[in-house]
């Protein structure tokens, strides 16, 4: 009667919401951990903002500006829905994950409530640059101590090494990525969380590349901080979020002044606003927070389980596939990871590779993927990644192992 | 199309063609070499490789007679900073005339398509002596190469040619040091 085996997910029913894929037809795009393609749900919003209620938000005495504020806060609370903060309150609209992570350093890191000379910030091996140098920056400023935690061969945060790093008295954060942009690892952040928090040691995660492929909820993880950008949840760029716990975001000092984040100004002294608005400075990007809510409705709007069980599906499907080319050595064995794989061909350089998979319409990212402590740990000068995302098919997958090993031989 | 001084009697560096060290005894824009390649000669082989999987095999087949330097001569100094893959880069002086010298080039990368690059920036320099006579990158321009001068790390071809411009105007020359 019915062939009940039809697939729970279809990606090229979304694929086909993606214009991109249109004007490439040929395009196999493998680099969504650099950055996604955007659904045409996303796109809309974001021209019907401009086009229907563009204005300046929380100030203007009209219509326009009700709508455009009601929009910006709107997407605000389709935010904190997505990852399930408390409060609106709680989210604090950036630039991307690279300006929260900066804020909070410039917040929380600057609080002489939170920080003393001396203290230490724990941050893992694994790390993006963007959650290492602002540490870095900081400890140069205060004095703070940055106490680097180490990995297992497997390519997991070494939780002895962190059980070790948290037994200091003056252990205040940790800074740790959801899911490891180099080589896809995903911790166990609620475990993560729990060790911290019996030392009284906040934590800080860097959610960039969990956010497309994981259920987040940032109470069930119970994590102080968790930041991310759009533009890698098939968002706009210029438009990330910071969550920041509110008991902690009441204490935090304002970081860039101007409009917006004041309650009254004198030259004589100024007060500022509350949260958010204390740490949102000026014009905010509300066509990209209206992008980014469009996006994060459209996610939810999808089986998201059987999403995930696509994207795993292909994971698995390009990882055995590696491992049947010889000469590809596969970068972390984490027993989870995001759709993600790190490679190397030693001693054919993975740029040349990137190169001729270019020619094939194939298109990946190589060098050391803004993690050169992670890559030096590994022995090696940097990677070719190919990053998947649901609208990736098994096609996809295969004319990117073939593609790979022509290329291969061509170079051998 | 490089501008080459007469050799000169007084020479005491010796002739590229019989460089001592094997780095700088390549064809690439050096006319003494037995298969030495001019930029003419690449401009021919570029134009017949239509396609870019066509263009990148050249480069890898040029990259092959761009002799490996060992792994001591890839020093630090020797490193060209701003590239996706690592590039070094040689220089050893050639007296052409009492007062001018002009350099004889060498590289190495441990990327084969910035390696064949290399072969083409080699071509394009070799014993000159300054940098203000070859637009290379119009030349590139005109190969339909210009995706390699993309502002992209991945190939640092600026930052290549830039370190060579540099070379000249910071060396003293040394005939006169």
């Amino acid at each position: 009667m019915f062939d009940l085996a039809v697939p729970r997910f279809d990606p090229c029913y979304y694929r086909a919401q993606f214009a991109i894929f249109a004007h490439h037809p040929d395009l196999v795009y493998l680099d969504n951990a650099a950055t996604t393609q955007k659904p045409a749900a996303v796109l809309d919003a974001e021209r019907q903002y401009y086009e229907y209620c563009n204005a300046n938000v929380h100030r203007g005495a009209h219509r326009l500006a009700v709508a455009a504020t009601d929009a910006f806060e709107g997407a605000r609370a389709t935010v904190a829905r997505f990852i399930n903060a408390a409060s609106c309150d709680e989210i604090i609209f950036t630039r991307g994950t690279t300006e929260a992570i900066n804020l909070i350093a410039n917040t929380f890191g600057e609080s002489p409530e939170q920080l003393s000379a001396g203290d230490e910030i724990i941050v893992s091996t694994l790390e993006h640059h963007a959650n290492i140098v602002p540490w870095q920056m900081l400890a140069q400023r205060r004095g703070v101590l940055i106490k680097p935690l180490n990995l297992t061969t497997e390519g997991e945060i070494d939780l002895t090494h962190l059980a070790q790093l948290l037994a200091s008295p003056r252990a205040r954060l940790l800074a740790i990525s959801h899911a490891s942009n180099a080589i896809g690892s995903i911790q166990d952040i609620r475990a993560i969380c729990q060790l911290a928090h019996q030392r009284d040691c906040k934590v800080l995660v860097d959610g960039a590349q969990a956010i497309a492929h994981l259920p987040v909820d940032v109470r069930a993880l119970d994590c102080d901080f968790y930041v991310f950008s759009g533009h890698k949840a098939y968002g706009p760029t210029g438009i990330g979020a910071a969550y920041i716990r509110s008991d902690i975001l009441r204490t935090l000092p304002p970081w860039q002044g101007g409009g917006e984040m004041i309650a009254v100004v004198s030259f004589s002294g100024t007060t500022y606003a509350s949260p958010p608005q204390r740490l949102e400075a000026g014009t905010p990007p509300i066509a990209q927070a209206v992008g980014l809510a469009a996006a994060l409705d459209w996610l939810s709007g999808l089986d998201r389980e059987a999403m995930h069980a696509h994207e795993s599906s292909l994971h698995r499907q390009l990882e055995d596939g590696l491992r049947q080319i010889p000469g590809v050595v596969i970068h972390g064995q984490a027993r989870q990871k995001v759709s993600l794989t790190s490679m190397s061909f030693a001693p054919i350089h993975p740029y040349d590779v990137a190169q001729f998979l270019d020619n094939r319409g194939i298109a990946v990212r190589v060098g050391h993927h803004c993690a050169q402590p992670l890559i030096h740990s590994l022995g090696i000068s940097g990677t070719l990644r190919a990053s998947l995302a649901l609208y990736n098919t098994a096609d996809d997958v295969n004319r990117f192992l073939a593609a790979l090993s022509e290329t291969l031989e061509i170079l051998a | 199309m490089n501008a080459i001084s007469a050799s000169s009697s007084t020479s005491l560096e010796p002739a590229a063609s019989e460089h001592a060290d094997p780095r700088f005894a390549h064809p690439f824009g050096n006319p003494g070499h037995a298969n030495a390649i001019d930029l003419a000669e690449l401009a021919r082989q570029l134009d017949a490789a239509a396609s870019w999987e066509a263009k990148n095999r050249l480069l890898v087949q040029l990259a092959k007679q761009l002799p490996d330097w060992s792994p001591e001569q890839k020093t630090p100094d020797r490193k060209v900073a701003g590239c996706e893959s690592q590039v070094w880069l040689a220089f050893s002086p050639i007296k052409q005339a009492e007062n001018n010298v002009s350099w004889q080039l060498a590289a190495d990368s441990d990327s084969r398509i910035v390696k064949g690059l290399l072969a083409l920036v080699l071509t394009a320099y070799n014993q000159r002596s300054d940098s203000g006579q070859f637009d290379f990158e119009a030349w590139l321009n005109e190969r339909g190469m210009q995706r390699f001068l993309s502002a992209s790390r991945g190939n640092g071809l600026r930052a290549i040619t830039r370190t060579i411009s540099e070379h000249w105007q910071n060396q003293p020359q040394p005939n006169r040091a």
